[in-house]
């Protein structure tokens, strides 16, 4: 730990730091403003909007934190050898690696509770104006909802190392990493789709049908910790759903992670 | 202290790019306490020879130590300072973060890193941009606060790649009396560089690389004379490899 730890805050700070960061926080802050105007021209279903674009806001500005901002902290130690500094102490390149994810994820749940806070802010404010139009509303849900969106980040971020420990580029990991998110985001509809195809209409070959199952098992399910749906109409969700998903969500990270460190462990920096 | 025993590494860029021989069958032993200069042209393999002695990339072939250790062990760099050529920091750390981060990974106490940071920064002349940003930092200061992160744990080998590149006389002046205070301390000094003079005015023993191969290793008293200097010496050595500079 007094190895991680120093590589851990030092990657917090350059990405706290990061002006790129102050972008995407205002950002953030101009569409949950925007969330107010908007509720204030629609007619119905406030509350289920509200909820929805701030948490839809939150979750974006954190994608966004992840490719533009986690990718470049990493990407920047290669490019411009900023890691000579980093494996010229006596740290070896696994211990690198786990260093640098820590920072990362310690400034995911930062930006998070920030933006999580300006989210909770727009919709206390929405509330109070409109407040016949929260009849189902509930913080906890908002809340787990927020703090469940944290886990598939920290998760495309473990991936985005993973990516990076065997890419000579940057540019590389920035479109693995979408397409990782993408996948992860369409696998289990895609699935289902392919799984019951006569409901679509649809004739997928068996090929399709292989190669779908092949990247449903092979790429996060991302859709899990996806909960807007039941935050927004304060539906029911079983505890053991949540606890299900964090669990998924921390061994796909710490497998992601541990291939990182063995790939990495090969890597030279000429 | 510093052995290096048979290394040879080849670079290849790219699929179907041809190799490129960067050292070849590369054996060298630096003494404790000595001053070692690494002289050759650019493109020479003086900066492999030093990555691979900081475990940066790996030999093909060949073994490194320092003080009887593999340096493959990350163990060995806790008695190692480094200095690479250009180096880059963080840009949003100040430098008293960036000497905490060297100070508290190389197994420094708290305290420890705050007093060899004050004193460090004292010595090179950063005390009063301590609390800045590395990116504000000219080039002098960069190189300033590289050798003071490479000696924040003061280590018993100091590994100095091209130390004086883009210094002015006053930077070049601070360097060349490190060097000479750190052998004052019994340190051993490994740098590479392609000026003669520092060569000249700071080492023990020079050796001379050219396309990767060691053409001359020698105490500095026995290359030079009072008729042969070491560019005299370094010149006919270039000559006799045909050039030395790779394609």
């Amino acid at each position: 730990m007094t190895t991680l730890w120093p590589i851990a805050l030092i990657t917090f700070k350059e990405g706290i730091r990061n002006r790129a960061i102050y972008g995407i926080f205002l950002m953030a802050l101009m569409l949950l403003i925007a969330n107010f105007l908007l509720c204030s021209m629609i007619p119905r279903e406030v509350g289920k909007v509200a909820v929805d674009i701030a948490l839809s806001t939150v979750y974006f500005s954190g994608l966004l934190l992840v490719f533009f901002v986690g990718i470049n902290l990493m990407a920047k130690d290669l490019d411009r050898k900023t890691i000579y500094m980093v494996i010229s102490r006596p740290i070896s390149r696994p211990q690198y690696i786990v260093g640098k994810f820590f920072g990362m994820a310690l400034l995911i749940i930062a930006a998070m509770v920030f933006l999580s806070i300006f989210a909770i802010l727009s919709i206390f404010l929405i509330k109070l104006s409109y407040p016949g139009y929260f009849p189902r509303f509930s913080w906890p849900m908002v809340l787990l909802a927020l703090a469940l969106s944290t886990l598939p980040l920290i998760l495309l971020s473990a991936l985005s190392f993973l990516f990076a420990s065997f890419t000579s580029s940057s540019f590389i990991t920035l479109v693995l990493t979408m397409i990782a998110y993408i996948i992860g985001r369409s696998s289990y509809d895609v699935k289902a789709l392919v799984e019951s195809p006569e409901a679509a209409g649809i004739h997928p070959s068996p090929v399709t049908v292989k190669l779908v199952h092949v990247a449903y098992y092979l790429f996060p399910n991302l859709s899990v910790f996806d909960i807007k749906t039941q935050a927004a109409h304060n539906l029911p969700l079983a505890p053991s759903y949540i606890l299900w998903a964090v669990l998924y969500g921390v061994v796909y990270t710490s497998l992601a992670v541990a291939c990182a460190a063995v790939f990495f462990r090969r890597r030279e920096f000429p | 202290m510093i052995t290096i025993t048979g290394i040879s590494k080849e670079f290849k860029e790219g699929i179907g790019a041809r190799s490129v021989k960067a050292l070849e069958d590369l054996d060298l032993e630096i003494r404790e306490g000595e001053v070692f200069g690494f002289l050759g042209p650019n493109g020479a393999g003086k900066s492999t020879a030093i990555k691979i002695l900081m475990n940066l990339i790996y030999p093909d072939k060949g073994r490194a130590s320092i003080r009887g250790k593999d340096v493959r062990d990350r163990e060995t760099r806790r008695h190692v300072g480094y200095l690479s050529e250009n180096p880059y920091f963080y840009d949003y750390l100040t430098a008293e973060e960036l000497l905490w981060f060297g100070g508290r990974t190389s197994g420094l106490s708290s305290s420890a890193v705050k007093t060899r940071t004050d004193e460090l920064l004292a010595k090179f002349s950063l005390n009063a941009a301590r609390k800045r940003q590395l990116r504000t930092y000219s080039k002098g200061m960069v190189q300033r606060v590289g050798l003071a992160l490479a000696l924040v744990h003061d280590p018993d080998v100091a590994i100095l790649d091209e130390p004086m590149s883009g210094l002015d006389p006053i930077g070049r002046k601070m360097v060349g009396d490190l060097i000479l205070e750190l052998k004052a301390q019994g340190k051993t000094v490994f740098f590479s560089s392609h000026i003669l003079t520092d060569i000249e005015r700071f080492c023990d023993r020079v050796g001379v690389i050219i396309g990767g191969k060691l053409r001359l290793v020698d105490t500095l008293d026995k290359l030079v004379s009072g008729t042969v200097s070491l560019e005299d010496v370094f010149l006919r050595e270039v000559e006799k490899a045909g050039g030395g500079l790779q394609a």
